[in-house]
Formats: C-alpha cells, sequence, structure tokens
C-alpha cells in the first residue's frame, strides 16, 4: 500500500511538469488519481490512528495541481465527513461525551472562522511555508508524543463540574465500567482556541491536537478522548468549512472523490488494523509527514516549486 | 447506588439526529456529484477547463469563471458545480440542525448553563453559514 501511495505521488508530482509542457493530461485523470490517494490514505490514517485530513492538505497541496486554497476547503470537508460519521456511534457507546465537548467545541469554533479568514487572506507562499512548518511539527509531536490510558484526576476544576464536564462509560475491552471527570479546563481552552486557528488556516483535521489536550492536560481517558475529539472536530470543522464554501473556495471534483476515497479505504483501513503492526504503520505516517511538510516549506520558500 | 454508564438524554436526541443527518448529507453529496460528474446537470466550468484553472488562488478562479460565492449557488441550482454545493451545504449544516434541536432538549430539562453555550454555538455557526465573513489574498 505504502508503495503504490509513493508511486502514485511520483506521478502526481511530475503530473504539472507533464502538462506545461504540452503533454496531454486529460482532465478527468486528476480526480481518478485523487481518488486512489484519497483510498490509500483513508486505510493509512486508520492503521496510523490520524485523521486523513492531517495527511490530505500537505499531501495533496504538495503533489498536486490544485491551489492550496482549494486543497484546504476540501481538506476540512474530508474532516468533517468522517467526524460526523463517526459520531453517533462513539456518542451513543458514551466513548464521546456531548457536555465535555460542548464548551471546547465552542472556542474552537470562534477561533476556526478567524483561522479560515486569516489563511485565506494570507499569501500563498507564506500560507505554504507556515503549513509545512505546522506539519513538521505535528510529525514531531506524533514521534514523541505519549498518551495515558486511565490518568487519575484528583480533584476537577470548578469550570468543569459547573459545565457538567463528567461521567461515566462500559469499556467492552476490560469489561469494566469508568467513571471520569477532568481538571484544567480553562487552560484546555485556551489550547482548543489555538487549535481551531490552526484546523481553519491550514483546512486541516485536529484529532491529532485535541486528543493529547483531553487526555494528557485534561485528564480524560484516552478513549474518551479519541472519541470527544471526533465530536468537537465535526463542530469546529462545520464552522471552518462555511467560509471556504462562501469564498468559493469548495470544487466539487475534489471534494466528492476524496471524501468517497477516504471513506472506502477506511473501510479496507479497519479490517487491515487486526492484522497490522501498529508501531510500523506510525513510523510510516511520521515519514509521509516529514516528505509532505518538507515539500511544503520548500514550496513555500520558492525552493521547489 | 451504581455508576449510570449510559449517555444523557440529549445526547442520546444529539446522536440520533446526528446520525440521520449525515446519512442524508452524504447522499447528498454523492448524488449530486453524480448528476455532475455524468453530465445530467450541465457544468458551469467545462470540465476540460479546470485544468487550467484550479492551481489558481480562488479569487482569480472566481474572478475568471464567475463561479458564485456566499449563497449565489442558490440561483444556479440546475448547473453541475452549484448543485454539488447544495449536497455539500446539506452535510454542512448537519451540526446546526442538532445543535438547534439541542436547544430545545437542553431548555426543557432546565439545564441553563448548557442551554446557552448551545445558542452562543448556533450564534457562531450561524455567523459562518452567513456569507457576511469575507476575506482574500
Amino acid at each position: 500500500m505504502t508503495r503504490v501511495l509513493i508511486l502514485i505521488l511520483g506521478w502526481c508530482a511530475a503530473g504539472p511538469a507533464v502538462a506545461a509542457d504540452g503533454g496531454a493530461l486529460a482532465w478527468w485523470i486528476w480526480p481518478i488519481a485523487l481518488f486512489a490517494v484519497t483510498f490509500a490514505l483513508g486505510v493509512v490514517a486508520v492503521l496510523g490512528g490520524v485523521g486523513g485530513g492531517v495527511l490530505f492538505v500537505p499531501i495533496v497541496g504538495g503533489f498536486f495541481p490544485f491551489h492550496i486554497d482549494f486543497v484546504r476547503g476540501a481538506g476540512l470537508l474530508l474532516a468533517l465527513s468522517g467526524a460526523l460519521s463517526a459520531a453517533p456511534a462513539l456518542m451513543r457507546g458514551g466513548f464521546a461525551s456531548l457536555r465535555l465537548a460542548m464548551p471546547l467545541a465552542l472556542v474552537g469554533s470562534v477561533t476556526s472562522i478567524i483561522g479560515a479568514l486569516v489563511g485565506l487572506a494570507l499569501p500563498t507562499r507564506v500560507l505554504e511555508a507556515a503549513l509545512g512548518l505546522t506539519i513538521l511539527a505535528i510529525a514531531a509531536i506524533m514521534a514523541t508524543g505519549s498518551k495515558s490510558g486511565g490518568p487519575e484526576v484528583a480533584a476537577p476544576d470548578a469550570m468543569s463540574t459547573a459545565l457538567g464536564m463528567h461521567g461515566a462509560y462500559h469499556d467492552p475491552a476490560t469489561g469494566r465500567d469508568v467513571e471520569w471527570r477532568v481538571r484544567r479546563t480553562p487552560q484546555a481552552m485556551v489550547a482548543f482556541a489555538g487549535i481551531g486557528m490552526l484546523a481553519g488556516m491550514f483546512g486541516l483535521g485536529a484529532g491529532w491536537a485535541n486528543v493529547p489536550v483531553l487526555n494528557l492536560l485534561m485528564g480524560a481517558p484516552l478513549k474518551l478522548s479519541v472519541g470527544t475529539s471526533g465530536l468537537v472536530l465535526s463542530i469546529v470543522d462545520t464552522s471552518a468549512a462555511w467560509v471556504y464554501i462562501n469564498r468559493g473556495a469548495v470544487l466539487p471534483m475534489l471534494v466528492a472523490p476524496s471524501i468517497v476515497g477516504v471513506m472506502l479505504g477506511a473501510r479496507i483501513g479497519v479490517r487491515l488494523l487486526r492484522i497490522t503492526p501498529a508501531a510500523h504503520v506510525r513510523r510510516i505516517v511520521v515519514a509521509v509527514l516529514l516528505i509532505s511538510g518538507g515539500r511544503a516549506l520548500l514550496k513555500g520558500l520558492g525552493i521547489w516549486v | 447506588m451504581g455508576l449510570i454508564v449510559s449517555p444523557s438524554a440529549e445526547q442520546e436526541v444529539y446522536a440520533r439526529w446526528l446520525d440521520w443527518g449525515t446519512r442524508i448529507g452524504l447522499a447528498a453529496v454523492v448524488a449530486t456529484f453524480l448528476a455532475y460528474a455524468l453530465g445530467v446537470a450541465e457544468p458551469l466550468v467545462p470540465p476540460e477547463r479546470l485544468p487550467e484553472l484550479w492551481s489558481l488562488p480562488v479569487e482569480r478562479y472566481v474572478a475568471l469563471t464567475g463561479a458564485p460565492t456566499g449563497w449565489g449557488w442558490l440561483g444556479l441550482i440546475g448547473k453541475g458545480e452549484p448543485l454539488c454545493l447544495l449536497g455539500i451545504a446539506l452535510m454542512s449544516s448537519v451540526t446546526l440542525v442538532c445543535y438547534l434541536r439541542l436547544v430545545v432538549a437542553l431548555v426543557r430539562s432546565g439545564s441553563r448553563l448548557s442551554a446557552g453555550i448551545a445558542i452562543a454555538q448556533v450564534v457562531v455557526l450561524l455567523a459562518a453559514t452567513s456569507s457576511l465573513l469575507a476575506g482574500g489574498h
């Protein structure tokens, strides 16, 4: 799968040059290539435990001929469709908490709108360089980050108590009921303000940042953090996506093949999950992020256009 | 007294609305795209012109093609791309619809603080969906 992805990306990187030289690349090749790449991304994203959006924007922005404006609009809608699809089951199972998500999503929504407006106002080169640096930072976080399955919260903070941010769920994996509460809510709201800004500006899904804040900073159990992260993402990305829709930065020829590709790929990824070593795939994801982040940075700096 | 591990009533309602809304939204995205890709709805921009246009910043693309901004696509709903935007807009409105239902559930249950947060979220989402917010390169 990884070799196929690299081959397609190599072809895509050469594609714009071929077109510029008068090569006869038909328009319909691009949505098909996009479908193939997003299908592979869907598989890798599930196996690597990341959202498709964080891989989509740097890879498609770096190796396809589409302008970064349209790629970011499609990236947000891609992340949104995945989050919306997963949230109902997670909520019913208690693995996502609406009470926990609401205040954080509200802050993130406001800043994601600001981020989208700023992103659409920045010069393209500056935006691409900033995206490259952000993706390289995400790769570093993924390579070094830690997680805690069930952190202890000795005492919840006053704000989380007032907002009813506590609960319990049944974990079928252990057969136990897990009671949870959270701490450091004001600090988490500041963190989600920053995450929302990045999500709106770069069109990234933000699970890579949501989960550590919920898990390590607030002390929510890991499973609840993953589920609630998706719910927050569905609200935050909705806000930013509308800015791109209203600006005309949503091309159906990019959006629909990408959404279908990632969703079908994710289904295959779930089936492969049992037989694929997660640590190995995670290393591949980090490598892909390093390459695509480096490509975006070099593109932004005008070194590899 | 044992732990209550079942989700709250308002979470159940939100999940139910989200589930159905997402199904409808995704079906609309696929159906409208098929209508566009198969030529059932005439495209606003001929697909063979796309490779020379989709590498441009959105402002240039809009200026060269006359593609709609804001809610302008509603007036061109018979064309392929605006029809696709209907599907995309439906999917992107699911959260807003769920929050409107959530406000009702929270007000009825007397959760005034949470209802206030939900109302504030509805205001933010409405601001995002309005075409008042603009920016550009």
